[in-house]
């Protein structure tokens, strides 16, 4: 008999965080300096060298005067992202795997009988990459992600990920996570992504507030109001669709607003969302 | 048996069934079907089909569907076959085997085992070994049981052995076999369908036989009428070669062919008579195309031939050394100084030749320039000198210009000539760049190696001479020695002037007078060891020639040449340089002169640039103290001479201004900056030599931008003099205070109206005595402000990327604002002060507009790390993605092992489960059994006792009663 899932799960998990607490003391020096160096290596634009070199060249310059201090910004809020019905489904395309996509799999799916309109991974790969290029995220307010596909498989989405930029490689990526049920990082044993068992409430803070955004609502709001109104020791939970068509579900959501006149695509709701998060939490 | 039997309950149980099945088989041959039938009554859970947990689009389901529940079934009808079995056989000390025929293939009928076995009592019988064998009849008893009346009657007939023997192989015995087998078969189908079995292996057997017999005839059929074709062959050919040589032989083929191919041919066939065919077509064809190549005469050769008469490439002469060449301008010097000696003898011989002479001298001058074409000195002969001093003007405007480029821009000289020595200056350049770096290394280590011992003294020697001649001059400008030679420079320019209008007027007059005067110029000149002996050369010649003699002293002791020149040539440069002090010191200033003199003296400091800079920086000291000297009783003038001027612009021009720190520049630009800060401006005379150092620091700070505050407080010092205000006009400045004195009064302070602004004639004004009116005059004023506006304009330019631009610069813009709103200045003047003023203001901005204020330093907020997440381009699920083969092959059998050990473990489980429940069975079986007998026991006891208590005895009774 195979182990019960959940012993190995929690064990997993009790590793990782000691693994982590250790690790992050006295490791933080090193592999600060390596992966700046990767940093540099692997991207090699000769701008950011240039912005580096000049933002050092300013520090140099003004060794002198005393720095100002750091607005400590409190680790008790975050913010978490659901998306719900990603249309990532993985099929098997004459050999191989792929995933299903209108452009390519036109054919196989009218084969099939499905609506070729319905399979659109690009809106859950743009979604994703507004939420993990936010400065929302850069700033480390991203508690989580968490992608629900169309098919109800769950997925975690680490806020560290450099998500594959083409969409290529993107489903490639999401192709390997379908199959194999775990991304992990280069050079490290952390797991980036990770399919995870339904329902998604269980992973969410307790003080948290589930807002469902979709057109169809009657609630049209100024989501920068509507941001500023919630206080600052919740945590925010938005579930957004990733679809072309249709409405999420609105069952563990607390609030189901609109917060445009305009039906808006999932990366720009998004961008609305982290930007009106921005500017309260004054992260430039 | 019997034991066995017993001893295994269950054992015995299966075979009593099989037993049962075999008597069943006859009497009931349906029943077997009866029993499948219920064998197979349905499970309810074996219709349970595995779910589908996933759907995946495309994917075959194949493999993933199972019924679990039959599978469970059917692993327990396994169990019950083989574990069960082996259960049981553990405790048994023997087995019971059971080898009857048909009983170890399974699903066989009980009517099918027993035709097999009878079937096999046939065979065994119908063996050749038991072909005599007489039967017993108790083998035939159990065979024959069912038929055995029609049997009697076969016996008689079978007696004939044949019958049995041909069989297998007399199709037509068999045919009266089967004939008679079918007279038979009226007894048991039986029989009928065995032999009809037999004979079908007969007909089989047969085929296959007469198949491989037809093969073998076949292929040696074909083998044989392969060996025919060949002796056919063989004897063909046979018989066309005696034909062949036949021919040859007769007289038919000998008439049509090369004569001298005959004999190859006639010599072949006779070998041909032993030899092959073949051969003999090759070696004939050989003879036949050497021939041929007789025959005709080969291109090829040919070829041969002419490239044996080609001219081959000859090498060059190698090209030149330097010093090669500095040795062949020397010998040719001297080859024409002979000539000369030759022709002036002949000149004295008869004086009608002189004009001849002075001809065949500017001859061979004019040769000799066109020859040297690299020494661009040549180009200032008789057509430059017409054009000398006609544009002494712009001196100071043209010097913010291009004061860099061209060494000759203060000169301004006409454009002509200007355009001339700009080349010059680019020549110069470029051949003191390609030799500099040999003639450095080399100057340099002989220096080096003279260092210990001669360099101190020769140094000293140098210094001391040219140190007194310099103190000689500089204590008193003019010395009585000094003024000896100045005189006679004089003289030598007056004839200088007046040789000049002669030449041009008419070339050819002028010439013999000079000639008839002045020793003509040796062409071979050693190099003078002093100013007296270099003014004795010099003395009384023209400007040319004058160049053209340092040219030939240069040529005739070029360092290249002898080592021991070095020596002299440094001495030279000490005098030439002297020289070039002394004439700058002259009242009429021989700009021209000078201007010439620059030329032969940068291109020898490049020679020996040590030597050089020696000079310069004891030049440079003597000024130095000289100048404290001077400045500690203040009321002496203080400014630089002339010579000092041109001195230092000299220097600047041949060492490299723009490092950031030189041996010469370095005190050079100290020197300027102590003189524009510490002199007092007492006259207009001052400010015209201040503006003058001050343009002169603008070129010599222009590349390298170093800031010369002296220089700017210097300008704006002009421009404050330039105000009318009388006391407290100008305090501003933060480097105000550095200047030591200021001007006290305002002497620039324009009081007349002006109509035009001359450009300042820097030279004239130095000629000037102190006190002329010239300097107090409006004219004066205002070109000196133009020229020193256009300096500052100079030092916004290089100044402007400074960061401290704004503080620099704003005051002077606020004092050129006051100056252009004043009277009387003119409008010309107005519009410059006010476009250098807006200028300041547009460049200030930008950097006011650039600065920052200041605030606490901010620290970078980190981002979070991004980490990239490991993935395939093309993931296929199931391979490892391992890089390291090694470690994927023992991952991949290590799972194999896993997964082994997972099934065999899961198996074993499955096995103990189900002996366990047999286990039980058999214990509740057991229990069971014992419970019926404990309680059959007991009723019987029961019985009895009751029996004995109620008194009736035996059961008899009891049934009696009980009925």
């Amino acid at each position: 008999m195979v182990r019960p899932y959940g012993v190995k799960g929690k064990k997993r998990k009790k590793n990782r965080e000691v693994y982590d607490k250790e690790e992050e003391v006295h490791e933080e020096i090193e592999v600060g300096v390596d992966d700046e160096e990767e940093n540099v290596a692997k991207r090699s634009k000769a701008e950011e060298d240039e912005d580096e070199a000049k933002a050092q060249q300013v520090a140099d310059e003004l060794s002198g005067i005393p720095i100002g201090p750091l607005d400590q910004d409190d680790k008790k809020n975050g913010v978490i992202f659901i998306l719900e019905r990603a249309s990532l489904e993985v099929a098997k395309v004459g050999k191989t795997y792929q995933l299903l996509n209108s452009d390519e799999h036109a054919n196989f799916l009218k084969r099939n009988n499905k609506n070729p309109a319905d399979y659109r991974p690009d809106i859950a790969h743009q979604a994703m990459l507004m939420i993990l290029d936010s400065t929302l995220n850069k700033a480390g307010k991203l508690r989580a992600l968490y992608v629900r596909t169309e098919k109800g498989v769950l997925f975690e989405v680490k806020p560290h990920v450099r998500i594959p930029r083409t969409y290529k490689r993107f489903s490639g990526i999401i192709l390997q996570l379908l199959q194999k049920l775990s991304i992990s990082a280069v050079g490290k044993r952390e797991k980036l992504l990770r399919v995870i068992k339904n329902p998604v409430t269980q992973y969410l803070p307790v003080n948290s507030r589930r807002i469902g955004f979709s057109h169809s609502s009657e609630k049209l709001v100024d989501i920068g109001d509507y941001v500023n109104a919630v206080s600052n020791d919740v945590n925010l939970v938005f579930v957004l669709g990733a679809m072309a068509h249709g409405k999420i579900e609105k069952e563990f959501v607390d609030d189901f607003i609109s917060i445009s006149a305009y039906p808006l695509s999932a990366a720009y709701c998004i961008s609305k969302i982290t930007n009106a998060l921005e500017r309260k939490w004054k992260i430039l | 048996m019997v034991k066995i039997l017993k001893a295994t309950n269950s054992n015995r149980k299966d075979d009593d069934s099989k037993k049962k099945k075999k008597k069943n088989s006859k009497l009931q041959p349906d029943s077997i079907a009866m029993k499948k039938v219920k064998a197979t009554k349905s499970n309810p859970f074996e219709t349970i089909w595995s779910r589908r947990k996933f759907d995946v689009l495309g994917k075959k389901r194949k493999g993933e569907e199972r019924r679990l529940g039959l599978a469970r079934s059917l692993a327990i009808q396994k169990r019950t076959k083989t574990l069960l079995k082996d259960y049981e056989q553990s405790g048994k000390s023997s087995v019971f085997v059971d080898r009857r025929i048909g009983e170890q293939t399974e699903g066989l009928p009980e009517f099918d085992k027993a035709i097999m076995r009878s079937q096999r009592e046939r065979q065994l019988k119908l063996g050749k070994k038991s072909k005599y064998n007489l039967s017993d009849g108790e083998d035939e008893d159990e065979f024959e049981e069912s038929g055995l009346g029609s049997f009697q009657e076969k016996d008689d007939f079978e007696d004939d052995v044949p019958f049995e023997d041909d069989e297998d192989k007399e199709l037509g015995e068999s045919e009266k076999r089967s004939a008679i087998l079918k007279h038979l078969s009226g007894h048991g189908g039986r029989g009928s369908s065995e032999t009809g079995l037999a004979e079908v292996e007969e007909n089989r057997r047969k085929t296959k036989k007469e198949v491989m017999d037809e093969l073998i005839s076949k292929s040696k059929y074909f083998k044989a009428q392969k060996a025919k074709d060949k002796e056919e062959n063989v004897e063909f050919l046979e018989q066309l070669d005696n034909n062949f040589t036949s021919m040859v032989n007769s007289e038919a083929l000998l008439a049509l062919t090369d004569p001298t191919k005959i004999n190859a041919l006639k010599a072949l066939v006779n070998k041909s008579t032993s030899d092959s065919s073949g051969k003999f077509d090759v070696l004939s064809s050989v003879p036949k195309t050497v021939s041929l190549q007789q025959e005709k005469p080969d291109s090829y050769d040919k070829l041969v031939n002419e490239m044996v008469l080609d001219r081959r490439a000859r090498p060059s002469n190698r090209t030149k050394t330097p010093e090669e060449i500095a040795q062949e301008e020397k010998e040719r010097l001297e080859q024409l100084e002979e000539e000369r000696q030759k022709r002036m003898h002949a000149a004295d011989d008869s004086s009608d030749e002189d004009v001849d002479g002075s001809r065949n001298e500017d001859a061979s001058r004019r040769r000799l320039t066109s020859i040297s074409g690299d020494d661009l000195g040549d180009s200032f002969t008789a057509d430059d000198e017409t054009n000398t001093k006609l544009g002494w003007i712009n001196g100071m405007l043209e010097k913010h210009a291009d004061e860099v480029e061209s060494e000759e821009g203060t000169s301004s000289e006409g454009l002509e000539s200007d355009g001339e020595d700009d080349e010059e200056t680019g020549d110069d350049d470029d051949d003191g760049d390609s030799d500099e770096d040999f003639k450095k290394t080399s100057s340099l280590k002989d220096w080096e190696q003279s260092d210990d011992d001669k360099f101190d003294t020769d140094l000293e020697v140098e210094g001391g001479r040219t140190g007194d001649e310099e103190n000689s001059v500089d204590d008193d400008d003019e010395d009585d020695e000094e003024d000896h030679v100045l005189e006679g420079f004089k003289k030598s320019k007056a004839v200088e002037q007046k040789q000049k209008n002669l030449s041009d007027h008419d070339n050819v007059k002028a010439v013999p007078k000079p000639l008839n005067q002045v020793e003509d110029l040796p062409y071979t000149i050693e190099a003078p060891k002093s100013l007296e002996e270099l003014s004795l050369l010099l003395k009384d010649r023209s400007e040319s020639q004058i160049v053209e003699a340092i040219r030939r002293i240069r040529t005739f002791n070029a360092i290249s040449v002898a080592a021991e020149n070095r020596k002299k040539m440094q001495v030279f440069y000490g005098v030439l340089l002297q020289y070039f002090s002394v004439t700058a010191n002259t009242k009429p200033l021989n700009y021209k002169l000078l201007n010439l003199l620059v030329e032969p003296l940068m291109k020898m400091s490049t020679e020996i640039p040590y030597f050089s800079a020696i000079c310069a920086r004891q030049r440079l000291l003597r000024t130095r103290t000289q100048f404290v000297e001077d400045i500690k009783e203040s009321g002496r003038l203080c400014w630089p001479s002339l010579k000092t001027l041109f001195l230092l612009r000299l220097w600047s021009m041949i060492f490299p201004c723009s490092d950031f720190r030189h041996v010469v520049m370095t005190p050079a630009i100290l020197l300027m900056c102590e003189y524009l800060m510490r002199c007092p401006i007492v006259s207009g005379r001052d400010m015209a030599i201040g503006s003058f150092l001050c343009s002169m620091v603008l070129s010599v700070t222009k590349q390298s931008q170093k800031f010369c505050p002296e220089a700017i407080i210097f300008v704006q010092t002009l421009l404050v003099a330039a105000l009318d205000e009388k006391s407290g006009a100008y305090h501003d400045s933060q480097l105000y205070h550095l200047m030591e004195l200021k001007a006290p009064k305002p002497l620039l302070c324009i009081q007349g109206s002006l109509n035009k602004i001359h450009p300042l004639d820097f030279l004239s004004i130095l000629d000037l005595p102190e006190d002329s009116p010239y300097f107090s005059s409006d004219e004066f004023r205002a070109s000196i402000l133009v020229a020193v506006i256009e300096t500052l304009l100079g030092y916004i330019n290089v100044y402007e990327g400074f960061n401290s631009f704004p503080e620099i610069f704003l005051p002077l813009s606020k004092v050129l604002h006051k100056l252009a709103g004043q009277m009387h200045v003119p409008s010309e003047l107005q519009t410059k002060l006010q476009d250098v003023a807006e200028l300041i203001e547009k460049k200030a901005d930008e950097h006011h507009t650039l600065r920052r204020p200041l605030e606490m330093r901010k620290e970078k907020p980190v981002p979070i790390k991004l980490l990239n997440p490991k993935f395939e381009e093309n993931f296929v699920k199931g391979r490892d993605y391992d890089p390291d083969r090694d470690r994927a092959e023992g991952k991949k059998l290590r799972k194999r092992v896993n997964q082994e050990h997972k099934g065999a473990a899961r198996e074993l489980r499955k096995d103990n489960y189900f002996l366990s429940q047999v286990k039980d069975k058999e214990k509740m079986r057991l229990e069971e059994e014992r419970a019926e007998k404990y309680g059959k026991a007991r009723a019987f006891l029961q019985e009895q006792e009751h029996a004995f208590k109620s008194g009736q005895l035996g059961k008899g009774k009891g049934k009696k009663r009980r009925r």
